[in-house]
């Protein structure tokens, strides 16, 4: 492969992970959210339908399971991948170009990542991981 | 704005200029279509909110019985209520979206755009299910 080529495939490819990240927390987001906002916003807090979260056994007895973490690591992380890149460019048209700088592409999508560490960290972090 | 060279063969200017279209700051609300085009794009606001909400709340956890309390506020339920609208509008324009990107040779993307309202249904009738079946 020559030297031409490589430079040309270094951008295609940061498009197609940035991309595939705003496509798929678009889906996520699109599917997944709005039941939680409804059940565990809206119902639980009412005390209209009985909610896992509600109390502290059911909520940790969940929240152990490891593919509960996983879910809500994709459920929470993956969606700011599609908020940083919709974020920048509400700015971008609201008269604020230096939205499409590369300082601000650095903060909007290292925020991103920074939601994602964290959120490993808290699914990690609060209940002992457990099959049962 | 500036009207264009009458024809290709106008002498340039000595100097390149840079075109730098004007947009004044309320040019969103001249048209339905531009509102609901930032309407959509602000989704993110509130969806991103909610979601870091309810991070806080799976971290209580680690608090212990006696530490943890879930989100239980009516402010907390308004809040909710107004990012459901928000989260709604968005899901409904991206699963609409799916017919336009998904292109399935004899697949009418009406069918496309079905089948992904469909997967949201199911979906949310399932996590609905395991948020209530697994509480007491």
């Amino acid at each position: 492969m020559n030297h031409e080529a490589t430079r040309q495939q270094k951008p295609a490819f940061a498009h197609l992970v940035w991309w595939f990240l705003f496509a798929q927390g678009g889906v996520i987001a699109a599917i997944l959210i709005p039941v939680h906002v409804l059940v565990q916003g809206i119902l639980g807090p009412l005390g209209i339908v009985p909610v896992v979260d509600r109390h502290y056994d059911t909520w940790v007895r969940v929240l152990s399971n490891p593919l509960v973490k996983l879910y809500l690591l994709v459920l929470i992380a993956l969606p700011f991948f599609h908020f940083a890149h919709r974020l920048r460019y509400l700015i971008v048209d609201f008269g604020v170009p230096a939205a499409k700088s590369v300082p601000a592409q650095v903060v909007f999508y290292g925020g991103a990542v920074v939601v994602a560490v964290v959120t490993i960290w808290v699914v990690l972090t609060t209940a002992p991981m457990s099959f049962g | 704005m500036k009207a264009p060279p009458v024809s290709a063969d106008a002498p340039a200017p000595a100097t390149s200029r840079v075109y730098m279209p004007e947009m004044g700051r309320g040019w969103w609300l001249r048209q339905r279509h531009y509102f609901l085009y930032m309407a959509r794009e602000f989704t993110a606001v509130p969806m991103a909110l909610w979601l870091l909400w309810f991070l806080v709340e799976i971290q209580r956890a680690s608090n212990g019985p006696k530490g943890y309390y879930p989100h239980s506020s009516i402010g907390f339920v308004v809040f909710s209520v107004i990012v459901l609208g928000f989260a709604l509008y968005h899901s409904y324009t991206f699963l609409s979206l799916a017919g336009v990107i998904i292109h399935i040779k004899g697949v009418p993307s009406r069918l496309i755009v079905l089948s992904q309202f469909a997967l949201w249904l199911g979906a949310s009738v399932v996590i609905a299910a395991v948020l209530i079946g697994f509480a007491r």
